[in-house]
């Protein structure tokens, strides 16, 4: 009995969600290569990631346009809004999440020539990229199957890449400590960790807005809550 | 959490319960006050054709409420039935009730007429009688014995027209043929005879679909302006019009009963517009509003 009448939109919206993971498949990418970027404190290789971004950057740019069209354009209802407003959404984490890497870049050059990287920090900061990079996955994987259930699990699954951030820096300032390491590049160092703990972030927002797209539900908020529970004492007319 | 669960578990934290249910008792008395029409287990038939089933709506005051749905779904029987119109026709047949504040619109003792002025209807083509403009709104305050002199029927007839937006661009030519005017215009009029006997409710079936994006502009900011006023029932075929205007949006479709081998139009889904244009609850809806669904 369904019969499909918007054929031409609902093909434009498939292209937007195709361009969204297309999009968050080189993030997931450009996560270990920043990592071995800074591990091997490669500044080639860190220009290359830079000068990479503005592709990145054209692609979003191009992506938001698409959802701007199709919601000035196509009036779009229910489902279709709420892909078109989780995938702006989306566009805007993926994106930033890329300029992290950007920014993990410089700072590996800014580390460059000052010091090198002890076993154990090495092993910290490829554990943060893997969970990083992993977080990416799920978040994309939940978007594209509109999995609701794995999208809420991966705020808990985050947990693990804040702690490792926490120790992390725990090995920094000892390392600092210890001489081992001068202080601008435990500064820079400990800037990154903060950028892989940010990508993980977005991956963890994406997920709530894949939420969003899939059964309409919103984050909650305790301040917005409390803000609204105010409001409530003096009940609207409807 | 969001915070009416947060304003409830507050409530259930300081061991104050009994005001809950003192809370609701209040909420639902306030809430039938707001009930203007109410339809319970509604079916109606057209000879052997069952146009409606099992519909149960309530319009609440002061809201504008849209009825949308596909060509046959029984929307615009649905809200002939809120003023009685269906009695013109001799095969129909309704069953089920329909309450107006309360009273059962069907129930002998009422007068269709009366309903019909506290209950007033605006078509889908502009339909002005063939008089001058003044005749058109003076005429059902004049029959309906409303005014008592021409001063009477004059303010009445310029009220209505104000409320209508339509005064500025008539007042000089009151004494002219409303067929002169645009279709715009000739549907504002139709809008100034249906509250001139100064009715309760509005019910309008389709009164755009016959005019220009400007017109139509036109007649959604005036909804907008006199639903403080009114109550208002649309049927509109255009969805997005139903988005921009309405609080409370009902979806109608034609089902099938594979069975029985009867066809009939039924309400899916009745819910505030926002939710049922953002994220409505039921599939038919979603695919009907998304256009998945011819």
């Amino acid at each position: 009995m369904t019969e499909e009448l918007r054929k031409s939109f609902h093909e434009a919206l498939e292209d937007v969600r195709s361009g969204i993971v297309a999009e968050a498949a080189l993030v997931t990418e450009l996560i270990p290569r920043v990592t071995e970027v800074l591990l091997d404190l490669d500044l080639v290789g860190a220009q290359e990631i830079i000068d990479e971004d503005d592709e990145i950057d054209e692609m979003s740019v191009a992506l938001e346009e698409s959802c701007y069209s199709m919601l000035a354009l196509q009036q779009p209802m229910a489902t279709d809004l709420r892909s078109i407003v989780t995938a702006l959404w989306a566009n805007s984490h993926i994106e930033r999440s890329a300029d992290l890497c950007v920014n993990i870049a410089k700072g590996a050059r800014r580390i460059y020539g000052t010091t090198m990287f002890s076993p154990r920090l090495r092993g910290i900061i490829v554990q943060m990229s893997e969970e990083a990079a992993r977080l990416y996955r799920l978040a994309m994987d939940a978007y594209v199957d509109k999995n609701a259930g794995l999208a809420a699990a991966l705020d808990d699954i985050d947990d693990r890449l804040d702690d490792l951030q926490y120790e992390c820096v725990v090995a920094i300032f000892e390392a600092h400590a210890a001489g081992d390491f001068d202080l601008q590049a435990a500064i820079q160092l400990a800037l990154i960790t903060r950028y892989y703990e940010r990508i993980g972030d977005h991956a963890v927002n994406i997920g709530e807005r894949v939420r969003y797209m899939v059964d309409g539900w919103m984050p909650a908020h305790a301040a917005a809550a409390r803000v609204r529970l105010s409001r409530t004492e003096e009940p609207e007319a409807r | 959490m969001d915070a009416e669960e947060l304003a409830m578990d507050e409530v259930v934290d300081d061991g104050i319960e009994a005001d809950i249910s003192t809370t609701e008792a209040a909420e639902n008395a306030q809430l039938a006050e707001q009930i203007v029409l109410r339809a319970a287990d509604v079916d109606v038939y057209y000879g052997d054709h069952w146009a409606v089933r099992h519909c149960n709506m309530e319009v609440r005051r002061n809201e504008i409420t849209a009825i949308i749905g596909p060509s046959g779904c029984g929307k615009s029987t649905m809200l002939r039935c809120y003023n009685r119109m269906n009695d013109l026709i001799a095969s129909a047949r309704v069953a089920g009730s329909i309450e107006y504040h309360g009273v059962d619109l069907y129930d002998r003792r009422v007068d269709p007429v009366e309903v019909r002025r506290r209950i007033g209807m605006v078509f889908q083509k502009p339909n002005p009688f063939p008089k001058t403009i003044w005749e058109n709104v003076a005429f059902g305050p004049r029959v309906a014995g409303i005014a008592k002199s021409k001063s009477d029927l004059d303010d009445i007839v310029e009220s209505s027209l104000k409320k209508a937006a339509l005064w500025e661009e008539v007042k000089d030519r009151l004494k002219t043929s409303a067929m002169g005017m645009s279709g715009g215009q000739q549907q504002r009029l139709c809008i100034a005879r249906a509250v001139a006997v100064d009715p309760d409710v509005l019910l309008m079936d389709e009164p755009c679909s016959s005019l220009d994006p400007i017109a139509t502009t036109r007649i959604e900011e005036l909804m907008q302006e006199i639903k403080a006023e009114y109550t208002i029932v649309i049927v509109t075929h255009n969805m997005q019009q139903a988005a921009r205007v309405s609080d409370r949006t009902a979806f109608f479709t034609a089902a099938v009963d594979e069975e029985a081998g009867v066809r009939f139009g039924e309400l899916i889904e009745f819910d505030r517009t926002e939710k049922i244009f953002s994220n409505p609850s039921d599939e038919r809806t979603e695919n009907y509003v998304t256009g998945r669904f011819g």
